[in-house]
């Protein structure tokens, strides 16, 4: 341990030095908050400048912010950018690397943050508004000077209790500008508060389970078990069903009555259920390249309520399926839409492959955790069928994307089944055939009727 | 009949036991799929109350294992007591279902075990038709087994205890009674060990299965007697009976809710009096075949008497030293209807314990009411060892029938068998042909009858009927004097009578008997769209995600197998209604004023109370109609704190507007049904606060919670759950130290010790033993 902390030190400080020698500089600094939901969505653009004309290969970005769930990074090309991951004390170090170093060069970094805007008062009553705070940092946390830097704030709704005022600043309705600020000190943390009204919906998804099974005779059945909970103020005292209908804006504005999911654009199928049976409030408008599924819960989520059910659809395997021979590559989203601006805990995806599959290789869009593989049994099942189990925590509408299963499959199985099932109904007719033709009586008896 | 099959070439066995089979497939599926009514128009759910409990058990005993199961200790239920669950259920039910799932799990299929238990019932009514058949096989002829079993494969009777969700033991149990019937109808006539055996065998299933199995224990026996009273006493009825007997017995005491019950409680002493009965006969039989006439005769009257004193002692003493249980109060109820009433208000409480009317007779049987005469009466006139069973079946089971609409369940099967008799017997009259008089075989016949679509049937009946008619008219004219115009009219009003018939069953099923009842349908009468309230759900699955997971929940006992079923919390009273004290302080709790209430609320630990309120959408099984009952059982415990009368108006009315009572006005479950309903407008002309249900306007309607309060309505207020607060939460708010403004330490009083009394200026202050300072 001892020994590991004096290597990092030095290589610390040698880095330090390194970046003294380089002397790196913002030159320009526009940031976007994005607060007019439950999630932070920041999107920084840096105009970054070695001051000795040095060209740039790496730039460390520093984040101070805590829950991180979604970070990516542009050139000015709008390429993506290698992110490397350095975890350090407090903060999070992401080291970008360019593909060509320049002396100038622009950044386009796009952040998604979980649980960063909190309801403040942490609870309200049925009728009053729900007000949330958030805390951040007023400038943008970097180990570099900068030379100018403005931010730009987007809150939902004009409703603005108070915030950090730092001249220059303006405000017009749901909008704040901080800045510009000049010649601002590398790895300066000055606080940043807003507290203002934010009713959408604040839903967490506290665990979500995704189930893919895959079946070749051309269907591809989804299922996902959500546990959700409504994360904002909480409700305090009584709900009044009376006051809930009456006024329906005044009364429980931030509880969720319903909220929209997204299915692909083939799901047929479609059920919407709990562990009591069907849920009856639900609509579905089918457009053209998705469908729309309005899903009430079975209760208006107020403040601190859960609820979790499970949503099912079946999609063609054709859309997804792909195969060239023996080999068969499964490409489907990982995760899907649950409502707008989700923030999911944690998710455990599950695919289930048809009996006999081997050399499964597993491609994903980011780092997963995988977990141990199973054996499922189904109808008609012998040695079973495969389950790949992954999970990830903390995900975010960003992450929606595809990832690619490849395995082998030889076509010939498929017939077992059928096979399976001809085979025993053709042995029950033989038994039966055995069994009515030949007399297995001990002894032959004379069945007496009345008389 | 006998000589039929012997007679039928190959040929023609091949073709009837093809008609049979397909027959009774038919009824099977017929059976099946009009049972299915809920499941299309609803879903896969279960229904109603008990079967909610039924599911759960199974749901424990399919996660946790039999032996889990039988020492189950539910601490859920019945707060703070407790139940011990697999000692005071019939496991059959659960048994059968576990096993039927096991054994698909077994076979790699995953039918989730409430879609098991969803479609037993279905199932098992092809079961019970294929045992109908076989019975009235036994007792008259495989046609008449045929129209039987098509019969009680549709016949609402039955279906309205077994449609799919119907989760009961019913369900299984009227396969079990039939199939212990047949076996012992085969063992009578056989007199053959193994059909004995069998039936014992299926009277174990039947006791594991049902409580009704009393029924069977009581009529073998009777029949056995009848028998012995008319003289009909034969070694084949001493082997049956003995077997049977004894051996069910000793299975019936393996059951663990049943217990010691066979040898110890009067309703299992008639059959121990009728075995001891048949052993004495059977012993002087043999004594008479030994002994001279004279001394048989003194052997007889002497020791006739002798036994008969000393059993009729034993009983008696055994039931004064408690040895063996007097009758239960339910069973007091079957012979004097209003029993219940006066003694027993909870059993009287519950619907289908309420003496049957006649309109149910034909809603639930139909035409085979009034042709089940004809069968006793075919049975009668053609008596012989088995029709004396099913004559003895017929007269009990309508006297049953007759005092509880729930006992109905047990007169269908029979009704159906003996219908199927009438109308075999009607058949083989009318429908004889000329032909068929030389094979001699009705059943054959008749069979082909079953099926309406007979092609031989349509060329005589309509295709060819003019052609036909002088040809037949004048045979028949001359063999048995049954115009052949007249056998047509007659069999055309059987099969357009048969077909009313399946039309009424249809009708009924579908409209009477489908209704999950947790699941509400109405019809919007304006666009006709079909709306589902699925408030109970709503509120069920409110508790169970927000609610902490010990709360404790008060409502009326009705409701506590679903909350426990569905919500899965602790409840204080539910529908297996052991304790009637408990429910009769839930009882009192719901009828006292909330302060009385609350006290009785805390001292149960009451977290949450759960009413039913039908006044919004005008559903009239809720909790106000029901209220009447909670008071009465109430008052049966608590006759001092809690009187029927205060409830009614001066002229004896239960009203809930302006005129009522103030007592009930004012009572917890009118506060806790009415909370703020007062200021609800239903209709733009209609007045505030108006009880569609009750068509009135509530008499209370300003009025607030002090010890409750409101913590979810569904949305169309069917139920209303509430929270019991916190004694300090409604007294006055308190404050945790740390969370004071001013922290009680700093407290000055500005009384310091001098000036706390007040007193007067120069005034000496006088201590005792002290002189006085100046």
């Amino acid at each position: 341990m001892n020994w590991n902390c004096l290597y990092l030190a030095i290589i610390s400080c040698l880095l330090l030095l390194n970046s003294v020698k380089a002397e790196i500089i913002n030159k320009n600094v526009e940031r976007y908050l994005d607060l007019s939901s439950q999630l932070v969505k920041t999107t920084i653009k840096i105009n970054a400048e070695d001051s000795a004309g040095v060209p740039i290969k790496e730039y460390v970005f520093t984040a101070k912010e805590a829950n991180i769930a979604y970070i990516s990074a542009k050139d000015a090309l709008n390429n993506d950018l290698k992110l490397r991951k350095e975890q350090s004390n407090d903060d999070q170090r992401f080291v970008l690397t360019f593909e060509k170093a320049l002396p100038k060069q622009t950044i386009q970094i796009e952040t998604v943050s979980v649980g960063n805007v909190k309801p403040y008062p942490e609870e309200i009553k049925q009728n009053e508004k729900q007000l949330v705070k958030y805390a951040g940092l007023l400038y943008l946390y970097s180990k570099y000077k900068t030379v100018t830097q403005k931010t730009q704030i987007k809150l939902s709704s004009s409703n603005i209790i108070s915030y950090t005022q730092v001249k220059p600043f303006s405000v017009s309705s749901n909008k704040i500008i901080l800045g510009p600020y000049e010649n601002i000190k590398a790895l300066s943390d000055e606080q940043l508060a807003i507290h203002y009204e934010n009713q959408t919906p604040f839903l967490t998804v506290n665990s979500l389970e995704r189930t893919i099974e895959v079946s070749h005779w051309g269907n591809i059945a989804v299922k996902e078990s959500i546990e959700m909970i409504h994360s904002g103020a909480k409700l305090k005292g009584s709900f009044s069903r009376y006051d809930f209908q009456k006024d329906g804006r005044q009364s429980g504005q931030s509880a969720v009555k319903s909220y929209r999911t997204y299915l692909p654009a083939s799901a047929t199928g479609v059920y919407y259920r709990d562990m009591n049976g069907n849920i009856s409030t639900s609509n579905m408008n089918v457009q053209r390249d998705f469908i729309d599924l309005e899903l009430r819960p079975r209760f208006p989520l107020f403040g601190g309520w859960k609820t979790q059910y499970i949503l099912g659809y079946n999609v063609p395997s054709y859309e997804y399926l792909f195969s060239a021979g023996k080999n068969y590559q499964l490409k489907m989203r990982l995760i899907d839409h649950v409502h707008d601006n989700m923030a999911i805990d944690k998710a455990v995806i599950n695919v289930i492959l048809p009996e006999g599959s081997s050399n499964i290789e597993l491609m994903t869009p980011y780092s997963i955790k995988r977990r141990q593989n199973e054996f499922i049994y189904t109808y008609l099942d012998t040695t079973g069928r495969p389950m790949i189990s992954f999970s990830r925590s903390n995900l975010v509408e960003n992450h929606i994307s595809d990832f690619t299963l490849k395995y082998t499959f030889s076509r010939v199985s498929l017939l077992q089944e059928p096979f399976l099932l001809i085979g025993f109904i053709y042995f029950i007719f033989i038994l039966t055939i055995i069994f009515l033709r030949l007399d297995f009586s001990i002894v032959s008896y004379h069945h007496n009727k009345s008389e | 009949m006998n000589r039929g099959p012997k007679i039928l070439s190959n040929k023609v066995a091949g073709y009837s036991s093809l008609i049979t089979f397909a027959i009774l497939l038919i009824a099977w599926i017929a059976g099946f799929s009009s049972r299915l009514f809920a499941v299309i128009r609803f879903e896969s759910i279960i229904h109603e109350f008990d079967p909610w409990f039924n599911y759960r058990a199974t749901a424990y005993m399919v996660q946790h294992g039999w032996y889990k199961f039988l020492n189950w200790f539910d601490e859920r239920a019945w707060y703070p007591l407790g139940r011990i669950v697999g000692g005071t259920v019939y496991p059959g039910l659960m048994i059968t279902s576990g096993g039927i799932h096991y054994l698909l799990h077994f076979l790699n299929i995953p039918v989730h075990i409430r879609d098991i238990c969803v479609f037993l019932a279905p199932v098992f009514s092809g079961l019970t038709a294929i045992s109908t058949y076989l019975l009235t096989k036994e007792l008259w002829s495989p046609g008449a087994g045929l129209f039987a079993a098509s019969f009680i494969a549709i016949v609402p009777g039955y279906i309205s205890r077994s449609v799919a969700g119907s989760y009961d033991n019913e369900g299984i149990a009227i396969f079990a009674l039939q199939f212990t019937y047949f076996l012992w109808v085969r063992s009578v006539k056989t007199g053959s060990v193994f059909w004995s055996a069998g039936a014992a065998i299926s009277y174990f299933y039947m006791v594991s299965a049902w409580g009704g199995y009393v029924f069977i224990i009581n009529l073998i026996p009777l029949h056995v007697f009848v028998l012995l009273i008319m003289g009909r006493y034969s070694p084949r009825l001493l082997t049956s009976y003995s077997t049977f007997y004894i051996l069910g017995l000793l299975f019936s005491m393996q059951i663990p809710f049943v217990g010691f019950q066979p040898i110890r409680t009067s309703e299992h002493m008639a059959a121990l009096g009728v075995f001891v009965l048949l052993m004495a006969v059977a012993t002087l039989r043999h004594l008479q075949t030994v002994l001279s006439r004279h001394e048989f005769r003194k052997l007889f009257v002497v020791g006739g008497l002798v036994a008969a004193a000393f059993v009729f002692v034993a009983v008696v003493a055994l039931t004064m030293m408690g040895v063996i249980a007097p009758w239960s109060g339910r069973f007091y109820s079957l012979w004097d209807t209003g029993y219940a009433k006066i003694h027993i208000p909870i059993i009287a409480s519950v619907s289908e314990h309420q003496p049957t009317t006649w309109f149910s007779f034909f809603f639930d049987l139909h035409i085979l009411v009034c042709a089940f005469p004809v069968g006793v009466w075919y049975c009668i006139k053609q008596i012989n060892d088995e029709r004396v069973f099913v004559v003895l079946y017929a007269i009990s089971a309508v006297y049953f029938a007759g005092v509880m609409v729930r006992l109905m369940l047990t007169l269908t099967p029979v009704v159906c068998m003996l219908a199927g008799v009438a109308f075999s017997g009607l058949l083989d009259v009318f429908l004889q042909e000329d032909t068929s008089k030389k094979f001699g075989n009705s059943a054959y016949s008749v069979t082909e009858t079953d099926e309406n679509e007979d092609p031989t049937e349509k060329k005589t009946l309509y295709d060819k009927a003019g052609k036909l008619k002088h040809r037949t008219k004048h045979e028949n004219n001359h063999e048995n004097g049954i115009s052949s115009n007249l056998k047509s009219v007659v069999i055309l009003a059987i099969l357009m009578i048969l077909m009313m018939f399946a039309v009424h069953c249809t009708w009924v099923t579908s409209n009477a008997y489908s209704s999950p009842s947790i699941v509400l349908a109405f019809h919007n009468s304006q666009d006709g769209s079909r709306n589902i309230l699925d408030d109970f759900r709503e509120a069920y699955y409110w508790l169970s995600q927000n609610t902490a997971d010990d709360a404790r929940i008060m409502s009326w006992w009705d409701y506590g197998y679903q909350i426990a079923g569905m919500a899965n919390r602790t409840t204080l009273v539910d529908n297996n209604t052991w304790n009637n004290s408990h429910i009769a302080l839930v009882g009192k709790a719901m009828s006292s004023s909330e302060e009385k209430s609350y006290e009785i609320m805390t001292s149960l630990d009451v977290d949450y109370v759960l009413v039913i309120f039908g006044g919004v959408i005008g559903y009239s099984g809720d909790d106000i109609n029901k209220f009447l009952w909670m008071v009465r059982i109430a008052e049966g415990e608590h006759p001092k704190d809690i009187k029927e009368s205060d409830f009614f108006t001066d002229r004896g009315e239960f009203r809930v507007d302006a005129e009522g009572s103030p007592s009930l006005l004012n009572c917890l479950m009118y506060k806790l049904s009415y909370y703020r309903f007062g200021e609800l407008k239903l209709d733009y002309r209609g007045p505030s606060g108006y009880d569609r249900t009750r068509n009135a306007v509530i008499g209370n309607k300003d009025f607030d919670l002090t010890y409750l309060e409101e913590a979810y309505t569904t949305e169309h207020w069917l139920v209303r759950i509430y929270r019991v607060k916190k004694p300090y939460e409604f007294n006055r708010p308190a404050l945790k130290a740390n969370e004071r403004l001013i922290p009680p330490s700093n407290f000055i009083s500005r009384k310091n010790s001098k000036r706390r009394k007040g007193y007067i200026r120069n005034r000496p202050s006088v201590i005792k033993g002290k002189r006085t300072l100046k």
